[in-house]
């Protein structure tokens, strides 16, 4: 401003009207009078320049200069500080150290999840859920959490590879197309393209361009997990080749068999939300009833307010026995089944009232393990419960590309066998590991003449192929999905390929081209929008394309104007004649791993360490058993047994898990990969296998007759939560008698809604003085968790290590006990070992007025914020760790070494692992203590927000990254002081608690207690 | 041997006369050092070799190397702290609160109490340093202007150990060498060779046996152990406090100080006695290091041991009584849980084995003392163990209980430590006095004057 | 090495009881300085020497008292003065939890004084030339014997009577004590000052090279550099070392649109302004403007560059051209760049831009302000900026 002045002396030709700004005009006085005499703070009228000091200011300066260099000479260190280097073209985007959001698609599973990807400065550093598409709703699963680890993965294949007998070589792009050209231009014996799952219209049409151009092409997609037997079953029931959707919300009874649809079936994420709208405090009576009958203890049977134990090979029967029941044809004699199976009858008698009860509002769903039949039972058992009043109407799913079925694949392994196979084009699969190993698959590769593997990272099948090229990872590619009617999805990269990397698409345009040296990097991006000209563009079109465009990748989603096709309309087809378990020997269970899925995320850290949600046990899958089970094969938690059908052998150790049915034997996939990079390779037990596309049992996944021996030895289980899950006397429900997790039942709560805070009295006198409160401005954080709708998952743990940069640390450092996780998820098991209840518990720092950690740092490392934060010095800590000592809580995370480098020796230490850092966050050292910090690089963003814009910062602006992950909004957080706000509602709520609240440390973080809906005529 | 109880026994045997005293005393200290010197100094070198490899392996690599965890953020390190402060307490007790209570019979022992006093706060003041995270910023522990603007959080237990234990260092160092100068003074006479001549004359400070200057002498070691005897008693309720002050069940009890006090008289009597025994066998000491001496020690023992016996008793009472769930858990789950065999072994090593002193013969008889107080020391360290320990391996949240188990590193440097303590022990008795010469002539038979005058001070005074 | 001044005379005896009869006599001769030595301490000898109680008891108690101040001022000042914090809720001045370290710091002070005091003070400083010492007399005295002596610069020193005297109470044995002779210590030899400056220099480099160059060595880690990438960075991953990325041709952020028209010289159509002139974005707008329109189009938009020729001076924005010219035109100058002038695009956000425009209006306006719109303003003073 001042500059203007001197400026408007310099050139005088003020005019009269002329005005300098509004003050001026509006003639404010101080204005004017500031405008005539310039200097008027600087000088004064006896100013004397004799009165000066005698040292000129050159003799000043010179002297200061003299002393500064010796003082620089003296006290400065020369180590080098990196140099500085700045953007020579700054895109519009980009302002330094403010991210940039971009709309994708997630393309980990077939659900295909819309995405926001965070970059600064043009590096991705986390993924969430796109809040504008219509089925994630802003929520993406712990896998879409952790895939940005995958981009970062210092160990994908960074040049093209070629097989010189057992070791590979890098060689180029151009060399490693013309040799597979060669082989595809041949084209009399068949090219057989294996690919996962297909949800990119874009890609389906590349697929078929393909087989237009080698006529011999034969496209084999392949999952280990599918939904051929729900789908088959449909069709079967009811004809049609969409298949329905559950309206989860509106149902008032579930009924799951076998089925974790709040796992890993289906499309978790909507599920979970629809879900959890039934398990909302505030709307007490729509609380919905979930029972789980089932064999596993799934995420589903964690949550359920009534659980049957019962073997998966019985679920046929017990199909048959609720269609007689709820039918009224009493063919199947109730109490002879209760007797067979040893189940509650009591619970058996509710599920039975209350389907009876709830036509039409009561649906029953059966996992995707079970048999065909079994679907076609329940298919027509919700027929008779009230038709499809709970299938959903609005929205189908779309199937680009149909899985291979069993023969087709049968069909490939036979051709590979008779040198029927010319090339074998493996993108982005895995088979030698996720095909059954009774396919021999690893041996007969051989025989084919050309095998080529398109993968981001070494795989079993990559190291048997005679050339490996290089993918991009799905957030430096461009791309396209469709899952469901009516919404496209577009994928748009946030960084240029890391390395010589080209995306699959890209690559078989290269092949169909018949071009090895053509390249760009926009060859497919040019596709894409070629493709979306012709077909979407028209669909929805209006105004030009290039505008449609840039709003859709804007967007990230288009709405298309199809609507859902009906899904065969009544499944009235009952299914023919079931063979009945005979209910002899073991059974045996393969069950998705609620983290690793198949396996395809074994080489990811985060996901291998977080712990499983139910068992809490990480970096291995195991044999679960029931404790009567244990007891009956004489055989200890982390024994070795050895699992057998038929001539299929598998040793792995044992886990006794409560809630696991009798004489059942579960074990969960996606471990024992043994060519999986550093991370993933020999965790775990190869689960394939014991699965057979042969001989099958029940199902892919169920055999009966397993025989199971003990055998020597053990092996180490690393598990954060000790196992006293079944623990008697003195440790027996301790979580109850502290008052860490309380509990009620809707009905208690409908009579009398202050049931929890009448039930334990509570101290309200304190014996501390209140400076605390006095002292705390008016914007003061908390959180309120409300464990209705926690589900246990986990997906929180993993969003919170990728937002504060938590180090993986190891199996090792897991048994010791250290791991980082700045929020676990603890769960309890009360009543018997046979029928337990199960409650997760969020647990992360609580932020207590009164903390104990901080009244012990002898060095003031841990004080609190005038705004309410526990906060932790990183810089000043010298790691005594008394804090944690004295933490109740036990929720502060000690660095025993610097895990970066400790971790499979300096694996998370290279300069690529390095960018998956957030920058806004410390990389903590070693000896220091850390701990959740209600993500305050979140906070201070909100407060320099507020302060650039003039105004106070406010309570609902701030998001944690657990609060964003939680797909069910169990997590809400904010402004406490502000008593409108979503949290301070929740402080007030009837059913909010404080765990430990005699300790009087006045916790921030206040827990909703968990209200199981059970039936009203139970006792 | 049959003592008659109802007199007061002569300090020292058989009645030297003042040239043997200093003969007997000062010899191993101008004798040229023996192979049975070197011996014991290469086992306990050894010993302490071990224990600087460790550190240094957990300095380079970091704490990780321990077995400690989560929930079990204190393990080794903590608990030979609080063990080495501990066996610190006996030396300044036997020299100070003896000396104001005029036992005659501490001139025998308090020298080398005192001694021990030093060297074990100096094993213990080790630990509290490297068992942190960080341990070249310990500097942060103490209060001074610094570029952060930042000052230390006086409302941590740690603080207070930080300025407990630096006192109780100094002042004991100071107590011992006032109590030291003149015997500097009687070598500096003694010797005849210059650099040792000039060496003692540094250290007598030009003492020269004055009475003007003893009367102030005995002015200020009055004084000093007149604050020597509240120090002993703050320090150790301090480190008490490091566990009473937290919240932890099975830490917070208000019984925590006199209980550790106890406990530390305890243990460090025991230490004193299992080294006396060799010491005055080596040096021929038994006329002056009286079997006396050892039973009275071992009647403070069991005195203390039932003190500390009641403690345990009483925690379990007030767990029971206070009715708080997570309390009453813990005591239970000492004696029942994973760690039943640790606690077990402190009861039966601190309150049933001593339990045997009640038998003359056993207080007076060489071996089965040394083995009772070697198992003292072992009980005591497992007290500590049992405190630190299992009150932490399973405290509110059943959710975060974990177990700890000791690394290899661990044990590496619980042996270092009592490597330094023995190394330095075993290099006293070469260079310094092990008992306090002018002292010993004021308590011999006819020593003193026989006053006729009413001006007697008829004060013993020493 | 004695000069044959007398420093004193000093008789030896074999039985504590002899000593003390001699002492009372010479004490009751009215001997000023005399002192005995006795190997250890021997009862009722301050009585016999008639010796005042000694005063040291005052020195401890002064000094004690004065750490209980120290630590409680030091704990008061740090704790809720010069940097207080809110720990575990507790006030600021918690005095219960402040009275172990007063009462350790109580005792600190208080010992230290008092050795301190005894050996200054009353011991009046240590002294090794003392004439006793390295006497036959001071070996016997230090053992087994029991001495006394009278120094010569007594008044009433006379030797010869001393000596009958001290015999006669039968002392074992009587000899004369000389002041021995002073000898030098050569601290100030020029050898010994090279030798102190090699070690200063010695120790600064040492120091120096710790300071720089070991603490920050492994295992030492201070947090300085960590492994996260930060702005302006270089990271070796990337072939080009940028550690800022340019995002993906053809991608499109979340509120960045490309511009439609970027490109184009002259675009027939124009976006429209989206900003209402409201004060704030005005003065907003003249912030932008004055930092990155003003060099060159002068603080008035008259097209008077600071830059006193350097630059080509652009046209004057009063020009009727510009007036005429819409709100998006403006802006879609100041974005795609126009003859010699850049876009801006980079620099100066998209809400800016606009605002910038708006200010370009004001300014606009102020130029050519009508009578009536002054008038207007009279009336109705401060309305929004427009």
């Amino acid at each position: 401003m001042s500059d203007t002045k001197n400026d408007n002396l310099d050139n005088k030709k003020p005019e009269p009207n002329y005005w300098k700004s509004f003050n001026d005009l509006y003639n404010d006085p101080n204005f004017l009078t500031s405008t005539h005499d310039e200097f008027k703070e600087e000088t004064k009228e006896d100013f004397d320049p004799n009165k000066l000091s005698g040292l000129s200011r050159r003799k000043f300066i010179a002297l200061l200069g003299a002393s500064a260099a010796l003082a620089g000479a003296g006290c400065s260190n020369y180590r080098d500080k990196g140099e500085i280097i700045p953007y020579n073209k700054k895109p519009e985007e980009i302002i330094l150290g403010e991210p940039n959001f971009y709309a994708s698609t997630c393309t980990s599973c077939a659900n295909a999840c819309g995405i926001l990807i965070r970059t600064r400065e043009g590096r991705p550093v986390k993924i969430d859920g796109n809040p504008d598409h219509p089925v994630n709703q802003g929520k993406i699963c712990s896998k879409g959490h952790a895939s940005i680890l995958n981009l970062y993965n210092p160990e994908r294949y960074k040049e093209p590879q070629k097989n010189r007998g057992g070791y590979f070589n890098a060689i180029s792009w151009e060399k490693a197309n013309n040799a597979i050209l060669n082989e595809l231009k041949k084209g009399e014996k068949e090219i057989a393209l294996i690919t996962g799952k297909i949800f990119s219209p874009t890609t389906k049409k590349l697929l078929e361009e393909f087989k237009a151009k080698y006529p011999t092409t034969k496209i084999y997609s392949f999952e280990m997990f599918d939904e051929a037997a729900r789908n088959n079953a449909w069709r079967k029931s009811a004809g049609g080749n969409f298949f329905p959707l559950i309206k989860w919300d509106e149902a008032k009874i579930i009924v799951t068999l076998e089925g974790d649809f709040l796992g890993t079936e289906g499309h978790t994420v909507e599920n979970q939300r629809l879900y959890a709208k039934g398990r909302d405090v505030n709307n007490i009576n729509s609380f919905n009833r979930l029972y789980a009958i089932e064999g596993n203890m799934s995420i589903t049977g964690m949550n359920a307010d009534y659980r049957l134990r019962l073997n998966p090979a019985a679920q046929a029967e017990f199909v048959q026995l609720l269609i007689s029941e709820v039918g009224g044809s009493k063919s199947i004699n109730r109490n002879d089944f209760v007797r067979k199976y040893k189940i509650n009858s009591k619970t058996l008698e509710l599920l039975i009232k209350d389907l009876k009860a709830n036509k039409g509002k009561a649906i029953v769903y059966a996992g995707n393990v079970l048999p065909e039949d079994v679907h076609i039972a329940v298919n027509h058992l919700n027929q008779v419960l009230g038709g499809n009043t709970l299938y959903r109407t609005d929205a189908a799913e779309v199937e680009q590309l149909p899985f291979s079925n069993k023969d087709e694949l049968n069909g490939l392994i036979s051709a590979i066998n008779n040198n029927a196979i010319g090339a074998v084009i493996h993108i982005d699969t895995n088979p030698v590991y996720h095909f059954p190993k009774e396919y021999n698959y690893e041996n007969i590769l051989r025989k084919a003449p050309l095998v080529v593997t398109l993968t981001e990272v070494e795989t079993e099948t990559a190291s048997l192929s005679n050339y490996i090229l290089p993918l991009n990872h799905n957030y430096e590619s461009w791309g396209d999905s469709q899952t469901r009617t009516g919404v496209v999805s577009l994928v748009q990269p946030v960084i240029a390929p890391l390395f010589n990397t080209r995306q699959k698409e890209a690559i078989l345009l290269a092949w169909i081209n018949q071009d090895a040296k053509k390249y760009s990097n926009d060859i497919y991006l040019n596709y894409l929008k070629k493709n979306w000209e012709s077909n979407f563009f028209t669909s929805t079109g209006s105004g030009d394309f290039n505008n449609f465009w840039l709003t859709s990748l804007h967007d990230g989603i288009v709405f298309t104007n199809e609507t859902a096709p009906s899904n065969g309309g009544n499944a009235s087809a009952s299914s023919g004649e079931m063979k009945f378990f005979d209910n002899k020997g073991m059974t045996l269970l393969i069950q998705e791993h609620p983290n690793l899925g198949d396996g395809s995320y074994a080489n990811n850290g985060w996901m291998m360490e977080l712990p499983h949600p139910v068992s809490k046990v990480t970096w291995d899958n195991y044999a679960a058993i029931s404790l009567n089970t244990s007891k009956k094969l004489d055989v200890e938690i982390e024994d070795l047994i050895e699992v057998k059908v038929k001539n299929r052998t598998l040793e792995l150790p044992v886990f006794i898990q409560p809630g696991i049915a009798d004489d059942l034997v579960v074990i969960e996939s996606g471990f024992g990969r043994t060519n999986a990079g550093t991370v993933g390779t020999g965790n775990g037990f190869d689960v394939n296998r014991l699965i057979s596309v042969y001989d099958a049992g029940l199902s892919k996944f169920i055999y009966t007759g397993v025989q199971v021996r003990k055998t020597s030895g053990t092996y180490k289980l690393a598990t954060t939560q000790e196992h006293h899950t079944f623990d008697e006397g003195y440790t027996k429900d301790q979580h109850k008698k502290r008052g860490i997790i309380r509990e009620g039942t809707v009905n208690e709560y409908k009579n009398n809604p202050k049931f929890l805070k009448e039930s334990k009295g509570i101290e309200q006198t304190s014996l501390y003085n209140l400076h605390a409160e006095t002292r705390f401005s008016d914007v003061k954080w908390g959180m309120a968790i409300d464990l209705n709708k926690c589900l246990g998952c986990g997906e929180c743990t993993v969003a919170c290590n990728a937002e504060n940069n938590v180090p993986v640390v190891g199996k090792d450092q897991v048994i010791k006990g250290r791991e980082m996780h700045w929020l676990r998820i603890d769960r309890y098991y009360s009543g018997s070992p046979d029928e337990p209840n199960v409650s997760a518990q969020p647990m992360l720092c609580q932020h207590c007025d009164h903390a104990p950690c901080e009244n012990v740092c002898p060095v003031a490392a841990t004080t609190h914020s005038i705004d309410g934060l526990n906060q932790m010095v990183y810089n000043r800590c010298v790691g005594t760790r008394y804090c944690s000592n004295n933490c109740p809580f036990k929720v502060r995370r000690f660095n025993f070494y610097n895990f970066r480098s400790y971790f499979k020796d300096d694996y998370q230490m290279s300069d690529v692992f390095s960018l998956v850092f957030n920058p806004e966050v410390t990389v903590r050292s070693r000896g220091v203590m850390e701990k959740c910090t209600f993500c305050i690089q979140r906070i201070m963003k909100a407060r320099e927000d507020a302060i650039q814009e003039g105004r106070a910062i406010t309570g609902s602006e701030v998001k944690t990254a657990c609060q964003e992950a939680c797909v069910t909004g169990a997590i809400t957080f904010g402004n406490i002081k502000d008593k409108e706000s979503e949290v301070g509602q929740w402080k007030e709520h009837d059913l909010t608690y404080y765990v430990l609240e005699e300790l009087n440390v006045r916790p921030n973080i206040s827990y909703v207690a968990k209200l199981r809906n059970t039936h009203p005529e139970e006792v | 041997m049959n003592i008659d109880y109802a007199k007061e026994l002569p300090v020292i045997e058989g009645n030297p006369n003042l040239i043997d005293i200093d003969n007997v005393i000062v010899k191993p200290i101008e004798e040229k050092a023996n192979r049975k010197f070197f011996l014991a100094l290469a086992v306990s070198g050894t010993a302490l070799l071990i224990g600087v490899v460790c550190v240094a392996v957990t300095l380079f690599y970091g704490i990780g190397v321990w077995g400690n965890n989560q929930p079990v953020g204190w393990g080794f390190g903590i608990v030979n702290f609080v063990f080495w402060v501990g066996i610190g307490h006996a030396g300044t007790l036997i020299s100070a609160i003896l000396f104001l209570l005029r036992q005659k019979w501490r001139t025998g022992i308090a020298r080398f109490a005192e001694a021990m006093t030093i060297f074990a706060v100096i094993c213990a003041a080790l630990f509290p340093v490297l068992h942190t995270g960080r341990p070249w910023l310990a500097g942060y522990l103490f209060p001074y202007p610094n570029q952060h603007g930042l000052w230390v959080n006086f409302t941590s237990p740690l603080i207070w150990d930080v300025f407990a234990v630096s006192t109780y260092f100094t002042v004991s160092l100071v107590f011992w060498y006032v109590g030291l100068i003149p015997d500097f003074a009687i070598l500096r006479d003694r010797t005849e060779q210059k650099l040792k001549k000039t060496i003692y004359s540094i250290l007598s400070l030009g003492w020269r046996h004055s009475h003007r200057q003893w009367q102030h002498y005995e002015k200020a070691y009055m004084l000093l152990a007149g604050f020597a005897t509240p120090l002993v008693l703050s320090v150790h309720t301090i480190v008490s406090f490091d566990f009473a002050v937290s919240i932890i069940p099975g830490w917070h009890t208000t019984i925590f100080p006199p209980y550790f006090v106890a406990g530390a008289i305890f243990s460090g009597f025991a230490m004193v006695v299992t080294v006396l025994i060799f010491v005055r066998r080596v040096f021929h000491l038994e006329h002056i290091i009286t079997l006396n001496h050892l039973e009275k020690m071992n009647k403070v023992i069991i005195a203390t041991g039932l003190m500390v016996g009641y403690a345990y008793g009483m925690e379990f009472f007030t767990a029971w009584y206070s009715g708080v769930p997570a309390e009453t858990f813990v005591f239970v789950n000492r004696a029942m849980g994973p760690y039943a065999w640790a606690y077990w072994i402190m009861i039966s090593c601190n309150v049933l084995i001593p339990q045997l002193f009640w038998f003359k013969k056993i207080r007076r008889s060489i071996l089965p003392m040394f083995i009772i107080v070697i198992l003292v020391n072992v009980g005591m360290w497992f007290e500590r163990f049992v405190i630190v320990v299992t009150s932490l391996s399973r405290d509110f949240l059943p959710s975060s209980w974990g177990y700890f188990k000791p690394t290899i590193f661990d044990l590496g440097i619980l042996l270092g430590s009592f490597g330094l303590f023995f190394t330095l022990v075993i290099i006293f008795t070469k260079f310094l006095p092990v008992v306090s010469i002018s002292e010993i002539k004021a308590v011999v038979e006819g020593s003193q004057p026989v006053h006729h005058q009413p001006t007697d001070g008829g004060t013993h005074a020493i | 090495m004695q000069s044959n001044t007398l420093f004193a005379v000093a008789a030896q005896f074999n039985e504590p009881n002899k000593l003390i009869k001699a002492v009372k006599i010479i004490a009751d001769l009215g001997y000023k300085k005399w002192d005995v030595n006795t190997p250890y301490p021997v009862h009722g000898m301050d009585a016999a020497m008639k010796l005042k109680s000694s005063k040291l008891g005052y020195v401890t108690l002064f000094f004690g008292l004065s750490g209980t101040a120290l630590a409680l001022l030091l704990m008061w000042w740090t704790m809720s003065v010069d940097y207080p914090m809110i720990i575990g809720g507790k006030p600021f001045f918690a005095l219960p939890a402040f009275i172990p370290v007063t009462f350790e710091l109580t005792v600190l002070l208080a010992t230290l004084a008092t050795v301190i005091g005894m050996l200054s003070v009353f011991f009046n400083l240590p002294n090794n030339s003392h004439p006793l010492h390295d006497t036959n007399y001071m070996q016997r005295v230090s053992a087994d014997h029991f001495g006394i002596y009278v120094e010569a610069d007594d008044k009433k020193f006379n030797a010869e009577e001393l000596r009958t005297l001290f015999l006669s109470l039968d002392a074992v044995q009587v000899d004369d004590i000389y002041v021995p002779l002073k000898e030098k210590y050569p601290i100030l030899q020029p050898k010994f000052l090279v030798f102190l400056t090699i070690v200063f220099a010695v120790t600064s480099a040492i120091t120096y090279f710790t300071l720089n160059y070991l603490l920050y060595m492994e295992p030492f880690d201070w947090m300085v550099s960590q492994a996260k990438v930060t702005p302006q960075e270089k990271v070796e991953t990337f072939r080009d070392g940028f550690g800022m990325r340019q995002p993906v041709k053809g991608t499109v952020a979340r509120g960045f649109l490309p511009y439609k028209f970027m490109g184009m010289p002259a675009p027939a159509e124009s976006l429209v302004n989206p900003i209402i002139p409201t004060k704030e974005t005005v003065e907003l707008g003249k912030r932008k403007f004055l930092t990155f329109c003003s060099p060159c189009h002068g603080n008035f938009a008259d097209g008077d560059s600071r830059l006193r020729g350097q630059f080509q001076n652009p046209p004057t924005l009063h020009s009727t051209r510009v007036r005429e010219m819409n709100d998006g035109m403006i802006y879609h100058i100041i974005t795609n760049g126009q003859n010699a002038m850049p876009s801006y695009a980079p620099q100066i956000t998209r809400e800016e831009r606009w605002s910038i425009v708006n200010y370009i209006r004001v300014l606009q306006r102020a130029k050519n302000a009508e009578v009536t719109d002054v008038q207007k303003v009279k009336k109705e003073p401060v309305k929004n900026g427009q």
